[in-house]
């Protein structure tokens, strides 16, 4: 419907203003979709029996055929931080803050939205095609025709994997990124070995590894909301169907989530500091 | 015919219509799919739907489906009103219906065997060597045997579609929809169907809603013929009545020739130039 | 659903009215049982209306089952819609068939 007035050429300032309202239409549409999605997924928690031999399976999925990926992601960001940090404190002669520093930024920042966006980029992207080609080819009709739950058995799974496996693979940055800050700064640069594990272990509280904490639960949620419906939806979003209309979906969910995600640590972090 | 309507008011669908519909108005977006369609089917019998593309065949079995939301009217399905269904009555009410997907719409992450099984698994609490009985006994029927382990991706379009019939009957529905059930196959694969369509019907006394736009199947299996054209009943009544109904649009479907539309010179100019002046 | 009596060295099994997804898991309890004893088993479908599948997997269950155990296992007075179901899977072909219980000797 949106077509037809686009073709008649309106004049600019009104042609403006109908995109504008266009689109702001669209982005409420698909906030409140959003929010539906995620409250109907969550509600099926409650229903018994748990798919758990499919939640198992996802966090293999989401998780454990990440690890590759996730490990180089927080070798190099750990090694690259140390290098910056390094660079800037030896200016103020105090390098022996390099470990609490590094493992500062990796534990609140670093570590969470590392993960995510490489979980994004892997099984994110991967998940929100694998469910659009499931819309595509009508199974989700199908299993409705079948009186089989799409949101307990297909949903609700990957979401509650998601929830389960981003705070771990955000450890394994975690941990990887300081082994990558060590390298860098105790091997490479020769601080000491004390002060860059003592320091870390003096100034790293339970408030900031409960922040990483809080982050990865909340980022692991928010993608796999995004890209659950976005392939879900791809009916009613998509202009096209068939394997352009799956590509666009796929897309789409990869920036939204990237967005979300970030902005998602934003409010987190104003609201914990 | 005029019992049957008289009868589909009542709630408890005490004329022998399995599925009657009344008054169905629907759309997509703004723009009107079915205008005012009443339909009706009677237990026991195979009611063929056909009409060509964009003739909303496909948007009715989908509100037969209770897959979309229609705009007015009512749908009753077993003495069930899809319209004001709880969710708990259309569970139940599914239960007893099979569908067949065009392309046979089987979940790409289980094998064959898993795919047929799910209803059972999902819905009885027969032990687990009954339905792997029963999930052979279908796929045999579909002559799929040996099948069992294959994963959907390796299947040819035929067989997707007899897998996608063998998961659709495998909890012995009353009640059967099947879309497009030749579209895609090879004239031998296509025969075959229809025969087992029949013999399906012979043995179980199912009934069977088929959507489709293969004139030679639709005559070959249907008890009743309902004709759509742009969202309309033009015609119902048996294979015979059909060939003999002298109405335009159901000739030309049936010798195949295209549609001739009265032409308006202006507006067909128009969409020529898109309008420029 | 069914009753029990015997002919010969065979449990004959009576079904009647209907078998369904519901009562079958009974059927196979009973089926498994007899043929548990070592028991040959004739399945009466005279007085039977309806079977679906699951009954008739159930059966070849039991048929299989009797094989292993090399007892004999056969249904009596099939007809109508149990018969076609049968042949609609080519079962006929591989129940032993039998007209009525007086057919059996030995």
């Amino acid at each position: 419907m949106a077509n037809d007035q686009s073709l008649e050429s309106p004049g600019v300032v009104v042609g403006t203003v109908c995109a504008i309202g266009r689109s702001a239409i669209n982005a409420v549409q698909q906030a409140g979709r959003l929010a539906m999605f995620f409250v109907t997924t969550l509600s099926r928690l409650f229903y018994w029996p748990f798919p758990f031999a499919e939640v198992i399976k996802q966090i293999h999925f989401i998780g454990a055929k990440s690890m590759p990926v996730i490990i180089m992601a927080g070798l190099f960001t750990g090694m690259v931080v140390a290098l910056q940090f390094y660079d800037a404190l030896i200016r103020f002669g105090s390098v022996d803050l390099l470990g609490s520093v590094v493992a500062l930024a990796l534990i609140r920042e670093l570590g969470p939205v590392m993960a995510a966006l490489m979980i994004i980029a892997r099984a994110g992207s991967a998940t929100c095609s694998e469910i659009a080609i499931m819309r595509n080819e009508q199974q989700f009709d199908a299993l409705d025709c079948m009186a089989i739950d799409v949101y307990r058995y297909v949903m609700l799974p990957r979401l509650v994997a998601a929830i389960i496996a981003v705070p771990l693979l955000t450890a394994v940055v975690d941990v990887v990124g300081i082994g990558g800050g060590y390298i860098v700064g105790v091997l490479i640069q020769d601080v000491s070995y004390g002060a860059y594990i003592g320091g870390m272990v003096d100034t790293v509280q339970w408030n900031d590894v409960r922040m990483g904490l809080i982050k990865s639960v909340l980022f692991g949620a928010v993608i796999f909301c995004v890209v659950l419906a976005k392939g879900f939806y791809l009916h009613i979003e998509q202009p096209v169907s068939g394997a352009e209309g799956v590509g666009r979906a796929t897309t789409e969910a990869v920036v939204l989530s990237a967005i979300l995600m970030l902005f998602t640590d934003y409010v987190v972090s104003a609201f914990l500091l | 015919m005029s019992a049957v309507e008289a009868g589909g008011e009542g709630a408890g669908a005490p004329s022998q219509a399995i599925i009657q519909v009344t008054d169905l108005v629907t759309h997509y977006g703004d723009r009107q799919i079915l205008k005012s369609v009443d339909f009706s089917v009677n237990r026991g019998e195979i009611m063929v739907v056909m009409g060509g593309s964009g003739s909303g065949k496909s948007t009715l079995l989908r509100h037969l489906l209770a897959l979309e939301k229609a705009t007015s009217g009512r749908i009753v399905v077993d003495g069930v009103d899809i319209g004001s269904a709880s969710r708990k009555q259309l569970t139940e009410l599914r239960k007893g219906i099979g569908v067949a997907f065009q392309g046979g719409a089987l979940l790409s992450s289980m094998s064959v065997a898993d795919n047929v099984k799910l209803p059972l698994r999902q819905h009885t609490r027969l032990n687990e060597d009954t339905i792997d009985i029963m999930a052979r006994l279908k796929l045999e029927l579909m002559n799929l045997s040996g099948c069992e382990d294959l994963m959907p991706a390796e299947l040819s379009g035929g067989m997707l579609k007899r897998t996608g019939l063998a998961r659709a009957v495998v909890m012995d529905p009353k009640l059967l929809f099947f879309d497009e059930p030749s579209a895609g196959l090879d004239p031998v694969t296509s025969v075959e169907l229809d025969d087992l369509i029949l013999k399906l019907r012979e043995a179980v006394n199912i009934t069977m809603v088929v959507v489709t736009h293969e004139l030679e199947s639709a005559f070959k299996i249907a008890d009743r013929i309902t004709v759509l054209f742009d969202g309309e009943i033009a015609k119902v009544g048996t294979p015979e009545e059909i060939r003999a109904c002298d109405d335009e649009r159901v000739q030309n479907m049936i010798n195949r020739r295209p549609r001739k539309d009265p032409v308006d010179a202006n507006k067909y100019l128009n969409r020529l130039t898109a309008g420029a002046r | 659903m069914y009753e029990l009596s015997r002919h010969l060295h065979y449990q004959v099994l009576h079904l009647h009215g209907e078998v369904d997804l519901n009562n079958s898991p009974k059927l196979r309890e009973q089926v498994l049982d007899i043929l548990e004893q070592g028991q040959s088993l004739l399945v009466d479908f005279a007085a039977l209306t309806y079977i679906d599948s699951s009954g008739v997997a159930t059966l070849v269950e039991g048929l299989n089952v009797s094989k292993g155990k090399s007892l004999q296992f056969g249904i009596v007075g099939a007809g109508g819609s149990p018969l076609q179901v049968l042949q609609l899977t080519r079962l006929d072909q591989v129940f032993p068939l039998f007209a009525a219980l007086d057919e059996i000797k030995e």
